[in-house]
């Protein structure tokens, strides 16, 4: 048999390894940290058209991270969709009348829901709806669009 | 015609009589959990020849299967311009599927047909039997250990392989490649959920495969024929069935999972 | 159960026990009772099942019908518990030693007293070496099983059989295999042990020059019974052709040379497909 005592350390260091790695890889892989606590607040906005919005997709303000999708769901209705948007603890000072817009990251990259600032001195808070929304563009809709232009275009000078 | 017939009604007997001695065998060895929860010191010896002997290779197969992930992913990725998800890809495919399936397949390779052989010939050579007549019940004395050893390691070993693989593939992708390092990680913690990706699929899958490996490695080496013809058979049906199960397994936990 | 039957009370009493294998008859009606404090073998030719009765009276297995009573308790009819008791006090020698092979010749020997008393590490020892002294294996403590000989691994076997201090020992076929030398010397340490410790020792085996010069009593075990009982002085007069095939070592005779088979000539003619 070997040396009992290094036996225990060895399978010590085993379960710690083993431990470490499950940490790491919900620490640094899935981000647990982020939504470990929910803090920040909740808002609505409600869009015609989500695309391929999803929970967790990102909430950005000129660019950077402010929150996340935390709910989808359809409201019959209203007929249009219902997004609920956690904003991180920090941005509380966004205008009543700032504007949601669905947008895509690159031509075939993740959707996320871009914010842009109003003007209101009145700021969003827990529960607050966003009025202005702007829906995702949606790829087969603007390419029948385009073609459609194009065709109505090309044949307008000669009829 | 009615010869066949009758060699396959023998053969589905003796499937389904092995299935009923295997279920009421692991019944056997579960009542026997109690009394080991008494001798830690006998589990903290087969997690040594099980666990940490494994280690080896479980680190050295996840830095590879990492670092192929993370060339094979961006060369698929940088067609469509989103090498920036690669991140993704590595740590969802290890994660879900590769960390816990290969780690698995390697622990019923290296452990599982250990087990067996050692179970095996502890029976052939009447070491079993010798405990018997000493009033030692080799249930709880050599096979409870190695099975809860075994279920016990197989998630540890998983998560390790899992989190050496997306070093690896970060390794690859980031440091030869030049991904950008920020882009791997966030876009990975932004796809990466705990519940559904690590607990699901590192925890859950490699806690079902580590029972079913170690059930199926202890089984064949306390059945295996007493001869050495019969442990080495035994060894291989280890192999082979556990290789089998893990893989049917995975279909349908995947399944049930991700669906 | 824990007060000793009186010494005239056979320790082990076996009657009318069948026990089939398949479609094979190993026991068929077999009676027989062993004498406290002596030495009882069982002797019988290769593949007669003499290890299988062993293992009847240890209850390893159980007969298909007749019972198998020691300290006049029948061992079928215990539950776990009190069968592992009743097993603490007998040990048994297997043919292969069956020594467990991750642990020395010490840790062998210590193994049931490790497993079933709780004594201090010192006493144990002490325990421990006592044994090996006694089957000369004082020394060869450290080495692991597969460093031993066969004899050595033997004596080391009955070290540990002996550690518990069992009131029978079952000895299964002692002499296979042994050169001359541990031959001898294993008959001398049965005989001496017995007489010492005061042990009741059964022993299976087919020598049939060596068991007779230690056994004070024996049994003939032929065709799945009894064929002859007696002491050994008394089954050499014996005048049963079986009793005389078996003590003189005969080929042939009532116990054939032959596996059971059909006619030779049918089997040459049964030309195969």
């Amino acid at each position: 048999m070997k040396d009992p005592r290094l036996i225990e350390i060895s399978v010590g260091a085993f379960v710690a390894l083993g431990l470490a790695a499950l940490l790491m890889l919900a620490m640094k892989v899935a981000n647990l940290a982020e939504f470990s606590a929910p803090q920040g607040y909740e808002v609505r906005a409600y869009f015609d058209n989500i695309g391929g919005l999803q929970v967790r997709s990102p909430v950005k303000m000129g660019g950077v991270v402010v929150g996340r999708v935390t709910a989808i769901s359809y409201d019959s209705e209203r007929y249009q969709a219902k997004v609920t948007l956690r904003i991180e603890r920090g941005y509380d000072h966004i205008p009543n009348d700032t504007a949601a817009n669905i947008y895509t990251a690159g031509l075939l990259g993740e959707q996320y829901v871009g914010l842009e600032a109003g003007g209101e001195e009145n700021y969003l808070r827990e529960n607050s709806e966003i009025t202005i929304t702007q829906s995702a563009v949606v790829l087969e809709k603007a390419m029948q669009e385009f073609l459609y232009n194009k065709t109505a275009k090309s044949s307008g000078p000669k009829s | 015609m009615i010869e066949l017939l009758a060699k396959l009604g023998r053969a589905s007997l003796g499937v389904f009589e092995r299935l009923g001695r295997g279920h009421l065998f692991l019944l056997a060895v579960l009542g026997r959990l109690p009394g080991l929860a008494l001798r830690p010191r006998l589990l903290l010896q087969q997690m040594w020849s099980v666990g940490v002997q494994s280690l080896l290779i479980i680190v050295v197969s996840g830095s590879f299967v990492g670092m192929v992930l993370g060339l094979q992913g961006y060369n698929t990725l940088v067609t469509f311009g989103a090498e920036e998800s690669l991140g993704v890809v590595v740590a969802k495919s290890l994660l879900r599927e590769l960390g816990p399936v290969i780690a698995a397949l390697l622990f019923a390779g290296r452990a599982g047909s250990a087990l067996t052989a050692e179970i095996g010939f502890m029976k052939a050579t009447e070491q079993l039997s010798a405990m018997e007549m000493m009033a030692v019940d080799p249930l709880g004395r050599v096979v409870a250990p190695r099975f809860v050893a075994g279920l016990l390691s197989m998630p540890l070993l998983a998560a390790i392989f899992t989190a050496i693989g997306v070093l690896g593939g970060y390794f690859c992708g980031v440091g030869l490649l030049g991904v950008d390092e920020g882009a791997f990680w966030s876009q990975m913690q932004a796809k990466v959920t705990l519940v559904q990706d690590v607990v699901n699929g590192v925890v859950i899958k490699s806690l079902a495969f580590g029972l079913v490996v170690s059930w199926i490695a202890v089984f064949e080496g306390y059945d295996a024929v007493p001869t050495s013809e019969g442990v080495s058979a035994a060894t291989t049906r280890t192999v082979v069935h556990s290789s089998l199960a893990i893989l049917g397994l995975d279909f349908v936990l995947t399944g049930l999972m991700f669906n | 159960m824990n007060t000793p039957a009186p010494a005239s009370q056979p320790i082990v009493r076996i009657r009318d026990l069948h026990f089939r294998r398949g479609a094979r008859a190993i026991f068929n009606g077999v009676n027989l009772e062993i004498p406290r404090g002596k030495v009882t073998a069982i002797l019988g030719p290769s593949g007669t099942g003499k290890t299988t009765l062993l293992r009847l009276i240890g209850a390893q297995i159980a007969p298909t019908s007749g019972t198998v009573e020691v300290d006049g308790v029948n061992v079928q009819s215990l539950a776990v518990k009190p069968l592992y008791e009743l097993r603490k006090r007998m040990g048994m020698l297997f043919q292969s030693g069956a020594l467990l092979t991750d642990l020395t010749v010490f840790e062998n020997v210590a193994f049931p007293l490790r497993e079933h008393t709780d004594l201090p590490a010192s006493l144990l020892r002490s325990l421990v070496l006592m044994k090996l002294e006694m089957v000369g294996l004082r020394g060869a403590r450290d080495l692991y099983p597969r460093e031993l000989s066969g004899g050595m691994a033997r004596r080391a076997a009955l070290a540990r059989a002996i550690a518990l201090d069992p009131s029978m020992i079952l000895y299964d076929e002692p002499f296979s295999g042994q050169d001359p030398i541990s031959m001898g010397i294993l008959v001398r340490l049965i005989r001496e042990l017995n007489d010492a410790l005061g042990l009741t020792s059964v022993l299976v085996s087919h020598d049939v020059a060596e068991t007779s010069s230690i056994a004070d009593y024996l049994f003939i075990l032929a065709g799945a019974t009894i064929v002859g009982a007696g002491t050994p002085a008394e089954l050499r007069e014996s005048d049963s052709p079986i009793i005389r095939q078996f003590m003189g070592g005969l080929p042939d005779g009532p116990v054939p040379f032959h596996f059971p088979a059909p006619p030779l000539l049918d089997d040459l003619l049964d030309a195969g497909p």
